[in-house]
């Protein structure tokens, strides 16, 4: 028989001014279960708690219910207390009185009898509690970062600075990213490759950063402090560790006319090469596809004049399985195919815009290479098709972006400052050259965003005209604009001899196959998403598991880190205790039930079910059960409301406990 | 500055379930703005409407509630991610359901009240007491379980005839 | 009464599906097959399981082949899938529920051998075995078929059925009822259930009553009251029709088995075509990862919610 003890705050007058608290008490104290039933002028106070302490004690309480405030307000102040007087926390309810009834009601007769049974209700629902102890996860102190670019290396270092190992995985064969490809940043035009490299680096020489360059991410198993990650490292038939990074492979290669994917395939490689000088690791690789070695078996040129012997063409794809606690999810964004139309893909692309057929229509990346000092023009505006340097130029903002009937409805964010950006760096090399922008409109909030964008006006130059581009076409070696001034309201017609397309920012190709691997969530455009919108923007739904940079939406540089170094500390906040302590309001399998229709696992939102199966002494399969991991459940019960036969239960929301509230009343 | 209150005859019974992210919190939210509304209710909180099954509602009938309220949080402001979407298709089914068996829908309210939503929960509570006021008891559950067996009448000839034989 | 609807097809498909059971049978493809035999009295027919070539000729496709065998492979005779894998006869209404089935990890595609019957249309539970098949007597779920030729599976007899368009009966009811006002529709249901003696035949006939332990007979605590008396009838009747919903297929099992004539596939029916309003959704074509009341989407209606 349960001893419950049932104490009714006055909370100053705030309650007993229009509920009688003594009859309440006294009523309460004559149900069944009930043992000791007072009341008091304020039980949140230090004498307050002393009484309810002391009480469990001398009364040899099992239960206790405080009629006082909101659960929301004192629950836990009372569940501490309970839990010193050496009752189990959960063993404690709160009957809202306060903010449920003396507040909202003047009739005295009418607010007291609400608060029997609100009172009443609890003392049912309190017999059915059950001890729960806390529950905990161990953590293994370790981090996994998916992408090398400014993201993940802010929060690999981050982490690592912090003393805890971190992997990152890089899909290409240098860290770097698509910052490492750009020429100057803005709003301060300083170089992207003076700001990145050493960082780049720093990640290289980090006693507590792995790094797996020219690798992928196969399987993720596990849960929030317990992951097995299965990473795919592809044969880079060099080996990482005899490479001393000399180059001589590389300017011996015979095979020299492969375009550059780092530089937006204006510029040309061989076929063992780094991606770009200052690649980290500077250990190259060999493009297998088109290396005369590996398509002919003549050649091998490399091989022989390897001082240390690191070419090794039999080198083959491994896996590697690395056990981590947290991942943190940082694979940027690709730029919208313009001419391409990805099969399956909402995505229509700009045929009429004559990307891909005329030479001299670029994206806004392959400007960034022309521009950049390392790039393949050397830093000099040169246009693709004859290497003259363009006086007239055109760059249209909004391709892709913004455009529901070409599939994609989001701004892109940066278009509007890089746009910008590009017309200086273009007025700085081309003094006698013009730039025109078409725009519909400048979106330019950040620091010293906005005053960088009239400076492209004011003091660089650049025309703006607002309004769209409906043609492009080659004429002679012009490049036709035709577009509408919607200011003026007149047809505009540009000769251009180059034109840059501000091409939409996308997530990464592959990005919905390694969110079903990850066992996160993803928008229609596979951006991946965060557990709230505003108030957790860096956490997966999926516990444990935190993102950064634009895999997340379109972001700039600013942002990308400051998000990265907000994933790292949660990661840390993670790794700052050796168990992971929760609540133990977790939904539980009964598995002697569970007939394994996994309805439950469907409508779980943070993939807390697994399937498991029971086998008996021989190991024959009896059958297969949902199994709910307490380390990842949040504890809403929607799978227990799904549950056709209630073989999952939510603790402390159980039905015993509902029934028994629906019950009383 | 009160005006007397308004006698009534019939008091109904109004249970309600709701979210503790969302709807709780906004009852909250009224009493600490000492907004005012009919004593009829009776709350019972969840982690989320996610977790509120069809069942509890029957079940709440049946303890002879006069009407139900269930209440969460607005679409995609979900402490749960998904819950109360979730929560929405099933009980778009189950009300169809009830409507069918002949409960009277103005019995059984469903709403979104956010925790900013004081106002609104006032509103909602006010509004379901009234109607249920007006309405009178609902009296199909308790008569039902007053019935100890069928009360149908014998209208075919073949039970017409096992009747007379027994 | 109106003309018999033909269905001579029946004994070529006959003799088809004994043909395929014996050769699935002898080729060790299967080891056993579920199908339909003669019953005991003239023209009925009842379930059967086989396990030897030699026994194919008992097997039989009448208008009397009522019975859903979904329910042998799961609950009724959980030993016989044991064995290996087994081929069993669906019409396309049986064939529904194994694709539910399926759906809710209760069967795997790769353990059944399905033998697709071309089917016209059953008797009703209420007429006489031996009787003919006519607009009448034909099942009233057989009225409202949309799966007269199953589909995927691995073998169906070459005959194709002509359905006759008949009055569909279901449809016809639901909206009789919805005119009423609540009172009335209450006082429908009311009697309906008050009829119930609680044998829980609808649950063990249903394919997806597959629970266990149900729900209806917890005592810890008692969600639905568990006596056979009304109160308890109706809480029965509702619950089963919620969790059925966006399940259910309509095989009408529940509505052949029950003794009391309780019309429980019209709650069935009724669910089916809200989900089908409200989701677009319809239970039983497709192997779905998520049924429609385990999934959902942003812009679900809503118009109910204040």
């Amino acid at each position: 028989m349960s001893r419950i003890g049932v104490f009714i705050c006055h909370c100053g007058e705030n309650i007993s001014r229009t509920v009688d608290v003594e009859r309440v008490a006294q009523e309460i104290g004559r149900l069944p279960g009930v043992s000791f039933s007072t009341d008091y002028k304020y039980m949140c106070s230090d004498p307050g708690q002393n009484l309810l302490k002391n009480a469990i004690k001398e009364q040899k309480l099992t239960h206790v219910v405080v009629a006082a405030c909101s659960p929301r307000m004192h629950e836990k102040t009372f569940r501490k207390a309970v839990e010193a007087a050496g009752l189990n926390p959960f063993l404690c309810e709160m009957a809202n009185i306060r903010e449920h009834c003396s507040w909202v009601h003047e009739n005295r007769e009418e607010a007291t009898v609400k608060a029997i049974d609100i009172v009443g209700m609890m003392v049912e629902r309190v017999k059915k509690n059950r001890v729960l102890p806390t529950i905990t996860v161990p953590v293994t102190k370790r981090s996994l970062v998916i992408g090398g670019g400014i993201a993940g290396i802010q929060a690999a270092l981050d982490i690592a600075d912090c003393g805890h190992e971190v992997i990152l995985v890089e899909r290409e064969p240098s860290i770097g990213g698509h910052m490492a490809q750009l020429s100057e940043t803005f709003p301060t035009l300083d170089c992207s490759q003076c700001i990145m490299t050493p960082k780049m680096v720093d990640v290289a020489n980090h006693p507590k950063i792995k790094l797996y360059t020219y690798s992928e991410i196969e399987r993720v198993e596990g849960y929030i402090g317990n992951f097995q990650v299965t990473i795919k490292k592809k044969a880079r038939s060099v080996d990482e560790d005899k490479c001393t990074g000399c180059g001589v492979c590389i300017t011996k290669c015979p095979q020299k006319k492969i375009p550059n994917k780092f530089d937006c395939n204006i510029g040309l490689r061989s076929a063992i090469y780094v991606p770009f000088p200052q690649a980290v690791p500077n250990t190259p690789v060999i493009d297998r596809d088109n290396c005369t070695k590996f398509k002919t078996g003549k050649c091998g040129v490399c091989q022989k004049v390897c001082g240390p012997g690191a070419v090794d063409f039999e080198q083959q794809d491994t896996l590697i399985v690395e056990a981590v606690g947290a991942i943190v999810v940082a694979t940027g964004f690709d730029l919208y195919t313009i001419d391409e139309k990805p099969k399956g893909s909402p995505i229509k692309g700009y045929g009429e815009f004559g990307h891909g057929k005329i030479p001299d229509v670029i994206d806004g990346m392959t400007f960034e290479r022309l521009a950049s000092a390392s790039g393949p023009t050397g830093g000099k505006i040169l246009r693709p098709s004859d290497g003259k340097e363009p006086k007239q130029i055109v760059f249209i903002q909004c391709i892709g972006s913004r455009a529901r009937e070409k599939g994609i409805s989001y701004c892109s964010k940066v278009c509007c400052m890089y746009t910008a950006k590009h017309t200086m760096l273009y007025h700085h090399k081309v003094h006698d050259g013009q730039a025109y922008v078409f725009f519909m409109d400048a979106r330019t909030p950040g620091k010293s965003y906005d005053e960088f964008w009239r400076r492209s006006i004011e003091e660089e130059e650049a025309v703006y005209i607002r309004g769209m581009v409906s043609r492009l076409y080659q004429k002679g070696d012009k490049v036709v604009v035709m577009g509408s001034d919607i200011a003026v309201g007149v047809q505009v017609e540009i000769e251009a001899d180059m034109v840059v397309l501000a091409t939409a920012i996308q997530p990464q190709k592959g990005a919905d196959s390694l969110a079903q691997k990850l066992g996160i969530s993803y928008d229609k455009y596979n951006f991946y998403s965060e557990a709230h919108a505003k108030l957790r923007p860096v956490e997966c739904a999926t516990a444990g598991i935190y993102l950064a940079g634009a895999c997340q939406g379109p972001k700039d540089i600013p942002e990308t880190v400051s998000q990265a170094s907000a994933a790292a500390a949660k990661v840390m906040t993670l790794f700052s205790k050796d168990q992971l302590e929760r609540e133990p309001i977790v939904a539980r399998v009964r598995e002697f039930g569970c007939v394994g229709c996994f309805a439950c696992k469907k409508v779980c939102a943070y993939g807390a079910v697994e399937e498991k199966e029971i086998r008996d002494r021989q190991g024959n399969l009896v059958k297969t059960v949902a199994f709910v991991n307490p380390g990842v459940c949040a504890g809403c019960g929607t799978c227990q409301a799904t549950c056709p036969s209630k073989c999952v239960e939510l603790d402390g929301y159980t039905d015993e406990q509902v029934i028994a509230m629906i019950e009383a009343l | 500055m009160h005006p007397e209150k308004q006698k009534h005859t019939f008091e109904p019974k109004i249970i309600a379930f709701v979210c503790t992210w969302c709807t709780y919190a906004g009852a909250d939210l009224a009493g600490t703005s000492r907004m005012q509304y009919p004593s009829n209710v009776r709350v019972l909180k969840f982690p989320c409407t996610g977790r509120i099954d069809p069942v509890f509602i029957l079940k709440a009938f049946q303890q002879g509630a006069d009407g139900v309220l269930v209440s969460g949080c607005h679409p995609g402001d979900c402490h749960y991610i998904a819950g109360n979407f979730h929560a929405r298709r099933r009980f778009a089914v189950f009300r169809k359901l009830l409507e069918f068996v002949g409960v009277d829908l103005n019995r059984l309210q469903f709403s979104w009240v956010s925790a900013a939503e004081g106002g609104k929960w006032v509103e909602v509570v006010t509004d379901l007491t009234e109607k249920v006021r007006s309405m009178g008891p609902m009296t199909e559950f308790k008569e039902l379980a007053l019935e100890e067996q069928w009360s149908g009448t014998i209208d075919t000839p073949e039970l017409q005839e096992a009747y007379n034989a027994i | 009464m109106t003309s018999l609807i033909d269905t001579t097809i029946y004994s070529a498909i006959t003799e088809a599906i004994r043909v395929e059971a014996a050769r699935i049978l002898s080729e060790g493809e299967v080891t056993a097959v579920v199908g339909y035999a003669a019953a005991r009295r003239k023209g009925s027919a009842q379930p059967i399981v086989i396990n030897t070539a030699a026994d194919a000729g008992q097997l039989i496709f009448t208008p009397s082949c009522v019975n859903n065998l979904a329910v042998y492979l799961t609950k009724a005779k959980k030993e016989i899938s044991k064995t290996g894998k087994i081929g069993i006869v669906v019409k396309g209404c049986d064939l529904k529920a194994l694709v539910g089935l399926m759906g809710e990890s209760q069967l795997k595609r790769e353990d059944m051998y399905l033998i697709g019957v071309p089917c016209i249309g059953v008797l009703a539970s209420t007429v006489q075995p031996a009787t003919g098949l006519t607009a009448e007597t034909i099942a009233p779920k057989c009225t409202e078929c949309d799966a007269h030729l199953p589909q995927g599976c691995d073998f169906v007899p070459a005959q194709t059925p002509v359905v006759t368009k008949l009055e569909h009966k279901y449809a016809a009811e639901i909206a009789r009822l919805e005119a009423l006002t609540p009172a009335e529709r209450w006082a429908y249901w009311k009697e309906q259930f008050t009829k119930c003696i609680k044998c829980y035949a609808c649950r063990q006939v249903c394919p997806f009553c597959f629970c266990e332990q149900c729900l209806c007979d917890r005592n810890k605590p008692q969600m639905v009251d568990t006596t056979p008396r009304p109160a308890g009838n109706a809480a029965w009747h509702i619950v089963r029709a919620m969790h059925l919903a966006g399940r259910c297929a309509g095989c009408a099992e529940c509505e052949r088995v029950c003794p009391m004539d309780i019309p429980l596939n019209l709650l069935n029916r009724k669910m089916a075509m809200e989900l089908k309003e409200l989701y677009d959704y319809e239970a039983g074509f497709d192997v779905l990862d998520k049924g429609p009341l385990t999934m959902f989407t942003d812009k679900d209606d809503q118009s109910f919610i204040k």
